[in-house]
């Protein structure tokens, strides 16, 4: 049972908080279903609402964006535009946070996918040092993550694809992000991400090795995908079965390059 | 385990109520205000009947913790009438096109197309799907009402242009 809802209005408020044991809540969209089902293991939420974690900001084609940032706002970056429209509905994107997604359960969870093929730094504070981690590190109790950075790709170098069971508002069968440069036609890098097929956005590593110094066509796409089965621990759920995603993935990770 | 006076902008009128700590902003409506549009569905923020406008935006009033929202304007469906009973053109067409059948998500649709045309008047088939596609309605009756708000699109811009 919720015993108290914090509400720090600073950030060294809240780490104080979380140091006690509560509960982060950022948009809600996960832990207050969990209170409603009566499934939240702690008698205490922290909500960062006014903790100050709010907002984007490009700079230098860096772009940074706060923990408590909605999908909504992220939105408004174009190139992620497309890769926000399938995560759940307008409705749940008003509230859901990016920091939020970064420990949501696969097969939902597809923005930290596209953070993992982002490269990006995932910036925490807490009771120590401020400190910059990647995405997926565990936290220590006590640290909150107070917003994410990347370098923006460069036109024409991002591609997303997820494949759900309904054209919206449906979790990851598959879902794909990558980074890829090529020069000349010819792959000179490239960072593949993979949602829905295994407890955590996984790196596609084995693909990446494919590609790289192949021209980007589809016998090369296929043979990356093939090869990413290595990287992957699908699962069932109601979704899809583990088989299924396994079947599929290759599929995916070529339309998401091709198009 | 106190629990907090809360204060909100509720359809137009201030509204304080007392919520005890983790109560959703769909309970406090429910339980303690008594605005029963507002269903209680899933609580799981996947079935949309709770939906009601948060600072003019669509959400699952069953995800917001109320104690965290205080000072906000919260419109629900009761808020969407005229104060002489008149039904508006949301309602109205959804009256007219028999978009309501069990009427179980009927608030939250009708919330959400209050925003979606609030936002975007002309709004077209693709873009009244995707407004509710957090909304479930289990008697499928999906066709008439995105008809009826793409209808009640038309009454008002037909009001705006008179």
């Amino acid at each position: 049972m919720i015993t108290a809802v914090r509400i720090p209005g600073s950030l060294a408020s809240a780490a104080e908080y979380a140091a006690a044991g509560g509960w982060i809540m950022a948009g809600g969209t996960v832990v207050m279903a969990q209170v409603n089902n009566g499934s939240v293991d702690a008698s205490e939420l922290i909500s960062l609402r006014a903790a100050g974690l709010s907002g984007i900001r490009v700079a230098d084609d860096m772009v940074h964006i706060g923990a408590t940032t909605t999908f909504r706002e992220v939105a408004e970056l174009e190139f992620l535009a497309d890769a926000v429209r399938t995560i759940a509905s307008p409705s749940i994107r008003n509230l859901a946070t990016v920091g939020g997604n970064l420990f949501v359960p696969q097969p939902y969870g597809d923005f930290a996918v596209c953070l993992l093929a982002l490269d990006a730094t995932v910036h925490i504070a807490g009771s120590g040092e401020n400190r910059a981690a990647k995405v997926g590190e565990p936290l220590a109790r006590g640290e909150i993550v107070t917003g994410v950075s990347f370098a923006r790709p460069a036109a024409g170098t991002w591609f997303y694809r997820k494949a759900m069971r309904r054209k919206l508002n449906s979790a990851a069968i598959v879902a794909v992000a990558a980074v890829v440069h090529t020069e000349g036609g010819v792959v000179s890098s490239a960072r593949i991400a993979l949602g829905g097929v295994a407890p955590r956005p996984v790196r596609a590593v084995s693909a990446e090795r494919v590609l790289v110094g192949r021209w980007l066509d589809a016998a090369a796409l296929d043979e990356a995908g093939a090869a990413a089965r290595a990287d992957i621990e699908p699962f069932d759920d109601a979704y899809a079965s583990a088989w299924y995603r396994t079947r599929v993935l290759p599929v995916h990770l070529r339309r998401a390059v091709l198009r | 385990m106190a629990s907090t006076v809360v204060s909100l902008r509720l359809n137009g009128r201030p509204a304080e109520f007392l919520a005890r700590p983790g109560t959703s902003l769909l309970s406090s409506l429910r339980d303690s205000l008594g605005l029963m549009a507002a269903k209680r569905g899933c609580a799981q923020g996947g079935c949309g009947t709770c939906t009601v406008l948060l600072d003019g935006r669509p959400v699952m009033s069953c995800l917001v913790a109320v104690e965290t929202i205080e000072g906000a304007s919260v419109r629900t469906l009761e808020g969407v009438a005229a104060d002489d009973g008149r039904l508006d053109a949301v309602q109205s067409a959804f009256l007219d096109g028999f978009a309501t059948q069990c009427g179980f998500c009927t608030a939250g649709m009708i919330m959400v197309a209050e925003s979606l045309l609030a936002g975007n008047p002309d709004p077209s088939r693709d873009e009244v799907v995707e407004a509710i596609s957090g909304n479930v309605c289990r008697c499928t009756g999906y066709a008439s009402i995105i008809a009826a708000i793409l209808d009640a699109a038309r009454r008002k811009r037909e009001v705006d242009v008179v």
